[in-house]
């Protein structure tokens, strides 16, 4: 979160560190559930949270995705394919995150897809090039963006879905999972008031992103940010130093959001 | 001891008239009866075996008078006290030679099939020559012992009355021989009577006496 | 009557040939009604406690028979197709909850449902041998299917084009067996179980290929701009799913018109079903039918013709009853002699018929034994039979 030779706000990145520490530190479950708990499997940290919040002592959250990994890309072996499979709930972010998800079997029936209820809202990207061939026609591979939850109004609406899931699947716990969701929809709701007005300091100012991942950020908190991809433990080579000059002429940011902190020689 | 007395016989809707005013035969004696064919030799067999009745006139057997019982009790003293021997054996092709000479037992209530009987049965046929051969269908034998075991089926129950009927029409002479020297064996040993049908004449010196139904004469040997 | 069974006994031993088809007659008129009635009732349990367990099914509007016949015994009667759609509604409705089924293709000679996993909880289904598909292109196979193929997990099944004349529709699709399922004793047994999406995959409708922006063979690419490719003839589609190739699988067009045979529509209680059923009444597209209301009528069917199966059986058996009659009179002709025979040595002619009713009694006891035996037989294995001559 920092551009070279740039003062950088402490308080918009440390509020932004939080957020992306929420949904790229993967939280390997320990084992030994209870066998009247929930068992819930999520594909993400967010959702993972959201149902811990909401389930407490009464759910077995479980995120298997590996340190190191991003949940995002990450694809299961088949003992844990199984295990998703084999859970009371299994939470899917939905617009597109984990692709996996798409390519494996999952039970219909305890999937929820988090997200269904504002598949409206879902931001388009493509990235893809259309190609035809066969009797399919013509067809590009486009997606959408699918780090929802940097929306707290989405984030909260994710976890009005895990409420809901988790009270059908234990309705004699359904006024708990009540009162912890009003719960975290009143923190949520405060997040996304506070970045608001923290948001509100950097109207329109331009701001570069190391990943196209702020989509809805941006939306919600009429941020003006671009991207570039850049990894924070790798050093970007002279090409990308000149793009980025290029870019910087257009597009004048002063501020640059990382999801880690990157390397000390990338900030110099 | 078998007695006929003034015995009168026709098959209805028959010119055939049998009368025989009288002949007896006594225990261990062996009798020979030939005649022409048709003149009746198996019909008075028959009459004395119970088997048909007579129009007037007695058989005896013993003391009893055989033309005087019930249907029922005439069957019975017939299976008990009358082992019959056919010309043409009479065997049942689907039993065994034990199973044919314990047929009699199987058939009639007269008679009780046990160990003893059983036991008898395997003496009797070994004694006949036909001891390794129990196990065999008649098929299976020559003719010489298809009669041997059925002499020993008429032989089984101890009868007091023998009746063959042409026994040995169907033998060599040598079988012929056999035949008759085991049956007058068994006559002689039992003090039973034998009645022999025969048309052969080289075989009526072997008998005690000769009932010839030609002119109805008992000739003695 | 020991005695007279044990004559009789040798008489029929001995006439081996005439006793075998005498036994054989009376075994075939008696097990013919029974095996057919035994197989009728197993249909008939079958037939509706697999209706009953299924309270409803959505699906195109036709044949309400076809409709369930397909879904629920995986018959070849190919029901028009509904789409996703069609399930997401039933979904939205907060009603009831939809299990989708297509059934379209078969590996030699067996079904390919494509259903959720939701269907294995649905129907009491369990895993005997390997485990639960996970991935496209994997399968989970009924145990008949094993047992015939003599295949397990970790083999693979192809499936058959689906016609062999429509070169450029359907691909056989190699799919792996990732387990065999536990013995149901029912349609399942016989099925090969997939994803939608996989069967989505052999309907062409979801592929792989390679890259075409990044593919070094400029041989595959027809036409190429900055924002589309044009791919030939050429391209590789492959043809199996593996680890490898799984992440360029992708599916193409609107999701919601995917095709689906039918959906096992599970509604939250009475109430929601009766609610339901009314809002598809008077569908432009769609029926819900109730799959007992189907079978039995079917089985109203079946016990017609039963009616006029019984009517025959009834008359041949009369024949047969007369032929025996016939058999045993000149059979006793033969055995004049015997019956003269025992007659002289001084039994009634009551032995004679003694000796006769303890063949019958023989015969007819070899029947009921044989009989028995082929029937408990056909009701050890009236399962399957059912399937094979019935619901096949």
């Amino acid at each position: 979160m920092y551009l070279k030779s740039t003062r950088y706000p402490v308080r918009f990145i440390s509020f932004v560190t939080i957020i992306i520490g929420m949904l790229s530190s993967p939280c390997a479950m320990a084992a030994g559930s209870v066998s009247e708990k929930l068992v819930v499997y999520s594909v993400n940290y967010p959702l993972a949270y959201f149902a811990r919040r909401i389930g407490g002592e009464h759910v077995d959250v479980h995120l298997p995705v590996p340190a190191g990994e991003d949940p995002a890309f990450w694809m299961p072996d088949s003992d844990t394919i199984t295990a998703y499979q084999q859970a009371d709930l299994v939470l899917l972010n939905g617009a597109g995150y984990a692709k996996w998800v798409d390519r494996v079997s999952l039970p219909g029936r305890r999937r929820v897809n988090t997200s269904a209820s504002f598949r409206d809202a879902y931001i388009p990207v493509e990235q893809s090039v259309t190609h035809q061939h066969g009797p399919g026609g013509d067809h590009s591979h486009a997606g959408t963006a699918f780090t929802t939850w940097l929306d707290f109004s989405l984030a909260a609406q994710h976890a009005q879905s895990i409420n809901a899931a988790m009270s059908r699947a234990r309705p004699a716990m359904a006024d708990v999972f009540e009162a912890n969701y009003q719960k975290l929809a009143r923190d949520l709701e405060k997040l996304d008031r506070e970045m608001q007005r923290v948001a509100g300091q950097y109207a329109d100012r331009p701001m570069l992103a190391s990943h196209p991942v702020y989509q809805y950020l941006a939306r919600r908190y009429k941020l003006n940010i671009e991207s570039v991809t850049w990894e924070p433990d790798v050093m970007p080579d002279p090409d990308e130093w000149r793009m980025l000059s290029r870019k910087l002429q257009a597009f004048p940011a002063d501020v640059m959001l990382w999801e880690r902190q990157p390397l000390p020689e990338t900030r110099e | 001891m078998i007695a006929v007395d003034s015995l009168h016989f026709s098959y209805p809707a028959s010119t055939f008239r049998l009368s025989i005013p009288e002949f007896s035969a006594a225990p261990g004696e062996k009798l020979a009866v030939i005649g022409p064919s048709g003149s009746g030799k198996t019909t008075l067999l028959n009459l004395i075996a119970g088997i048909s009745l007579p129009q007037s006139g007695r058989v005896f057997i013993d003391d009893t008078a055989i033309s005087d019982m019930n249907d029922a009790a005439r069957r019975n003293y017939r299976i008990a006290q009358i082992g019959f021997v056919f010309q043409d054996f009479r065997l049942l092709e689907y039993l065994t030679v034990l199973d044919n000479i314990l047929h009699p037992y199987r058939i009639s209530g007269a008679l009780v099939l046990d160990r003893q009987v059983r036991e008898r049965a395997l003496a009797l046929a070994d004694s006949m020559g036909l001891g390794d051969k129990m196990k065999r269908h008649p098929d299976a034998l020559s003719q010489g012992e298809q009669q041997r075991a059925a002499i020993c089926r008429a032989l089984l129950p101890e009868p007091k009355l023998i009746l063959a009927d042409e026994a040995t029409g169907n033998l060599d002479p040598d079988n012929k021989s056999l035949i008759l020297d085991l049956l007058f064996e068994r006559v002689e040993a039992h003090s039973a009577t034998l009645l022999a049908v025969t048309h052969d004449h080289e075989l009526l010196p072997r008998f005690d006496r000769v009932v010839d139904f030609h002119d109805f004469r008992a000739s003695g040997a | 009557m020991m005695d007279s069974l044990y004559i009789a006994w040798r008489y029929v031993t001995w006439n081996r040939g005439k006793s075998l088809i005498l036994i054989a007659s009376v075994t075939l008129i008696a097990f013919l009604p029974l095996a057919l009635q035994l197989l009728l009732d197993e249909s008939e349990q079958q037939l509706r406690s697999r209706a009953t367990d299924t309270p409803l099914l959505l699906g195109a509007k036709g044949s309400a028979l076809d409709l369930v016949m397909n879904s629920l015994y995986f018959d070849d009667s190919m029901p028009p197709r509904i789409g996703l759609d069609a399930s997401e509604q039933v979904d939205a409705s907060e009603l009831a909850y939809a299990i989708p089924l297509y059934m379209r293709f078969r590996a030699r000679g067996f079904p390919i449902v494509g259903t959720s996993l939701d269907y294995f909880d649905f129907r009491s289904l369990r895993i005997g041998e390997g485990r639960m598909m996970t991935l496209l292109g994997e399968s989970v196979i009924g145990a008949d299917v094993a047992s015939k193929l003599g295949i397990g997990p970790g083999d693979s099944l192809v499936s058959s084009p689906d016609n062999l004349f429509d070169i450029a529709g359907v691909y056989p699709l190699k799919m792996k067996v990732a387990g065999v399922m536990e013995r149901s004793h029912g349609p399942d047994d016989a099925a090969v179980f997939v994803d939608t999406r996989t069967a989505w995959i052999i309907e062409g409708l979801g592929h792989g290929h390679q890259d075409l922006a990044r593919t070094g063979d400029s041989s595959v690419i027809l036409q190429k701009d900055d924002d589309s490719v044009t791919a030939n003839a050429k391209l590789m589609q492959y043809a199996e799913i593996t680890a490898d190739n799984i992440d360029s699988f992708h599916f193409h067009g609107d999701s919601s018109i995917y095709p689906l045979t039918a959906l096992i529509v599970q509604a939250n209680d009475d109430k929601a079903a009766a609610l339901l059923r009314g809002r598809y009444q008077d569908h432009d597209s769609y029926q819900v039918v109730r799959p007992v209301d189907v079978v039995d009528g079917l089985l109203e069917n079946i016990f017609r013709i039963k009616t006029v199966i019984d009517g025959v059986i009834v008359i041949v058996g009369l024949a047969t009853l007369l032929t025996m009659v016939l058999v045993f009179i000149l059979s006793l002709r033969i055995r004049q002699d015997e019956m003269d025979t025992i007659f002289r040595m001084g039994c009634s002619r009551m032995t004679m018929a003694r000796l006769l009713l303890a063949e019958i009694v023989i015969i007819v006891a070899a029947s009921a034994l044989l009989c028995a035996i082929l029937l408990t037989l056909v009701s050890a294995n009236s399962a399957s039979l059912v399937r094979y001559l019935l619901l096949s």
